[in-house]
């Protein structure tokens, strides 16, 4: 049994730095937070794990849909983003290498690398989420970029994302106004002609399965493809992508916070062989971002990437 | 000096104890103390209590006469709604654990604090946040979609606060949440020498089964409440049927946790109901790992069940038939502990104390709570009992004949050790007999109403509801007194209440050996615990002459 436990009240004891007072010695605060820190991951899968779910379900139902809207998110940037937070990950992990052997000048430099990929990713998603605002995929109304086509001749009634560069084509220049998008809407006008092939093929190959049974219900009206309903779905995928990428952004945001924290506490010298916890701790949470995107990005960009021809 | 082996008898007060430790604001609303927190908890879970209680007053009184009288229907609507998200939200999932939890858990593992007491306090700071932004919303005029926010009503259609009140409820969450992780960590790390995991109370294995729930469940209502107020705000179509959303997507997000949310209100009520069972049986609780680990039983399958709230919602007949199997197989944990607790009360010798009486009241209105539970996890009458007051009387058999009274009864027990006074057992007693006529005159009459047919959420009903309704009124009034008397005497007991000493009932927990009100480090030194729980005999170092003295018979 330590000496600390008797000595409380009464005498002048030595403790280790940064001993918390409800502690017997080091090793037990550092379980400590280290049980509470995973814990607190654990919640957090929880909490993402319920947006997860959610894609699941709607991603089986609808997979045509939900293949389609993958194929308009920009996977170059997903995987640069995908790359930048790996090697996030690295300088993180070499923070806390370098915490562990009182190496304060190295710490520094990790924890500023660290920020910088993490402000990198964030820009990056930024420069995605104008993307989808230009091309009036954001799944509100009025979120989208206005734009008032001049003549009517030449204005489709919404714009036709598969037919985008076939529009711009046809009409050669952009001074015709071809997209029409007054009130800022979600746009999405073109899915009768990949349910249409769903079942030509269907009908060609009547022993595989081209449409689930959702979607047989799903995409049509009295019996006929409803473009509206197909772009409800198609919305839907949007909506999870933009509210799970959106929390996972929010994270890093407070992961960024979190990294400021560290910083300021690192070039304060705080952290040394005997004391770095903090900066462990914070690694795991970086690293549980890192993670959850890690999964995310397959979830919706990869998946379906070959499915429309 | 106060050695933990010896247990005191002594009459007296320490000078300096948690309460008088800092007598600034500052020092209670800035404090790490794990006590001062808890008692932070107790007084605003009390007003909340008392809040939700003037609305459950007024459904009552509207409830009267069949007419839509009192109030109109979308008053009502407003009324009930706020009762449930009151009681649920902001008494019945903090109370016993943010009380109670909080203030013996440390206590009864030999620790000076919680592990992270700093994470306790923002908790706290958390839950009064939840509990202000709330209150502002129902200032603004409420909301009136039920507790349940079912969509597309909450979403599309309701014209009242719903995103604000469903923030409260998703801050709220964390307030859990921390709470939860705080204990877990702490039965994992802070265990005085000697204190293996099955010399732990019982009450501390509830609890850490509560904490998993806390843990895994909450973090599902965070999100779904997002979602919905996401829905609310920006129209997406997560659930909005007309604009592609599913609206049982909601039901099943948020049962995923509302049920889950369920065993975390009972769950340390019945950890208070093991206490008082063994203690005032002076008598060693019987299958003692059987309880502990109905505990955990009850945490994991209680995360399978929540389809049965959702058997007319329109999900698969083969989906209700596995959500009614696992719900027959959730009532067995509950059943193994009501077992253990009579065959601990078998040749115990039973003092019927006030928090016994509550014990007792537990038993019995805890286990027609949860038979009628079982009458509702059974697809075929379920058809006909779904949404009707016998849904109403379950809920508050197992909600407040279950919870509310061990709590009642738990605060009464601990009530010595957190003041160092006694509450006057004269009126104890009178007061937990008012609740337990009022509670069953209040509620039994409802199981009838809904076996007849009367819908639950309506102000007006048919005439001939109207006699039981009248009964159920009634009774709400007596349980109302019932309820008002603690405040009273209890308060009293502070200026005027006997000195308790350290061990006003002679038992063997570790709590009961430190002085009362504890020391701010609870323990002048770190106990090393040599004892089994619940152990009841010379070698616990009870003074027997002093029992015998005292008319108390301890049972090894």
């Amino acid at each position: 049994m330590a000496d600390h436990a008797t000595t409380y009240s009464d005498k002048f004891v030595y403790h280790e730095p940064g001993l918390q007072h409800q502690f017997e010695d080091m090793k037990q605060q550092e379980e400590s937070v280290s049980i509470g820190m995973w814990m607190f991951l654990v919640q957090e899968i929880m909490f993402f794990g319920g947006l997860f779910t959610v894609y699941l379900v709607f991603r089986s139902r609808f997979p045509m849909a939900f293949a389609t809207g993958s194929n308009h998110l920009n996977v170059v940037m997903g995987f640069a983003n995908t790359l930048v937070l790996i090697v996030s990950s690295l300088t993180m992990a070499l923070t806390v290498y370098y915490a562990q052997r009182n190496n304060r000048n190295m710490q520094v430099i990790m924890i500023i690398l660290t920020m910088i990929f993490g402000a990198t990713f964030l820009g990056v998603k930024y420069v995605e989420y104008r993307e989808k605002y230009e091309d009036g995929l954001v799944p509100v109304a009025g979120w989208n970029r206005r734009a008032k086509a001049e003549s009517s001749e030449h204005a489709t009634a919404t714009f036709p994302l598969e037919t985008r560069a076939q529009a711009q084509e046809e009409h050669k220049t952009e001074g015709e106004h071809v997209y029409n998008n007054p009130r800022g809407e979600f746009q999405w006008n073109e899915g009768h002609h990949l349910v249409d092939e769903a079942l030509k093929e269907q009908a060609a190959h009547p022993d595989r399965h081209y449409l689930t049974e959702y979607e047989k219900v799903g995409y049509f009206s009295n019996g006929q493809v409803d473009d509206l309903k197909f772009q409800e779905k198609v919305r839907s995928f949007f909506w999870i992508y933009f509210a799970m990428t959106g929390l996972h952004a929010l994270h890093m945001i407070v992961g960024l916070l979190l990294m400021t924290w560290l910083l300021i506490k690192a070039f304060q010298g705080t952290f040394s062989a005997q004391y770095y916890s903090p900066v462990e701790m914070s690694g795991l949470y970086w690293h549980f971002v890192d993670i959850v995107w890690i999964f995310l990005f397959p979830l919706l960009y990869l998946l379906g990437r070959h499915f429309i021809h | 000096m106060q050695n933990v082996d010896a247990i005191s008898t002594d009459f007296i007060e320490p000078k300096k104890n948690y309460l008088n430790n800092g007598t600034t604001l500052k020092s209670w609303l800035l404090t790490k103390d794990h006590k001062r927190i808890a008692i932070m908890y107790l007084i605003t879970v009390s007003l909340f209590f008392l809040a939700g209680g003037m609305y459950a007053a007024t459904i009552r009184l509207e409830l009267l006469t069949p007419e839509s009288d009192l109030l109109n229907t979308q008053t009502y609507n407003k009324v009930f709604t706020t009762h449930g998200v009151l009681m649920i939200f902001f008494f019945l999932i903090p109370a016993i654990p943010a009380v109670l939890g909080n203030f013996l858990l440390p206590i009864m593992i030999g620790a000076k604090d919680l592990a992270l007491p700093r994470i306790n306090l923002l908790s706290l700071y958390i839950y009064w946040l939840a509990g202000l932004f709330a209150i502002w919303a129902l200032l603004q005029g409420g909301v009136d979609t039920g507790w349940t926010f079912y969509v597309p009503y909450s979403t599309t259609f309701s014209n009242t606060y719903v995103m604000a009140v469903g923030l409260a409820v998703f801050i709220n969450g964390f307030s859990s949440i921390l709470t939860g992780l705080n204990f877990i960590v702490t039965v994992h790390t802070m265990r005085a020498p000697g204190m293996t995991w099955f010399r732990l109370p019982l009450f501390v294995w509830a609890h850490y089964a509560v904490a998993l729930v806390m843990i895994l469940g909450t973090p599902v209502i965070a999100i779904t409440v997002l979602l919905l107020a996401l829905e609310r705000f920006a129209h997406i179509g997560i659930f909005d049927p007309a604009i592609g959303g599913d609206p049982i997507l909601f039901q099943h997000m948020f049962w995923f946790y509302s049920h889950p949310a369920v065993y975390i209100m009972i769950l340390p009520g019945m950890g208070v109901v093991s206490e008082l069972i063994s203690n005032f049986s002076r008598k060693k609780i019987f299958g003692y790992e059987f309880i502990a680990f109905s505990s955990i039983a009850i945490a994991v399958f209680g995360f399978l069940v929540w389809g049965h709230h959702m058997f007319v919602s329109g999900q698969s007949v083969y989906a209700g038939m596995v959500f009614s199997f696992l719900t027959m197989v959730v009532a067995v944990p509950s059943a193994i502990k009501m077992f253990n607790w009579t065959a601990t009360l078998y040749k115990g010798s039973v003092s019927f104390d006030t928090p016994m009486l509550y014990a007792l009241g537990f038993m019995g209105l805890f286990l027609i709570g949860g038979l009628t539970g079982l009458f509702l996890g059974s697809m075929g009458l379920v058809v006909h009992l779904t949404d009707t007051y016998f849904v109403v009387a379950h809920f508050h058999y197992v909600m407040v004949g279950g919870q509310v009274i061990a709590y009642l009864g738990g605060i009464h027990y601990w009530w010595p050790k957190m003041t160092g006074r006694m509450y006057s057992e004269f009126w104890g007693k009178i007061s937990a007999m008012l609740v337990f006529v009022g509670f069953n005159l209040t509620f039994f009459p409802q199981f009838i109403l809904g076996y007849m047919g009367m819908p639950r959420r309506y102000a007006a009903y048919p005439p001939e509801f109207q006699v039981l309704n009248i009964f159920s009124t009634a009774g709400a009034s007596v349980l109302g007194i019932g309820l008002l008397l603690p405040v009273i005497y209890l308060i009293h007991s502070l200026f005027a209440g006997k000195l308790a000493g350290d061990n006003p009932w002679m038992l063997p927990g570790l709590e009961w050996r430190i002085p009362s009100p504890p020391p701010t480090e609870n323990f002048a030194s770190t106990p090393v615990v040599t004892w089994e729980a619940y152990e009841f005999g010379e070698d616990s170092g009870l003074d027997l002459d002093e029992a015998r003295r005292r008319d108390l018979v301890t049972v090894t």
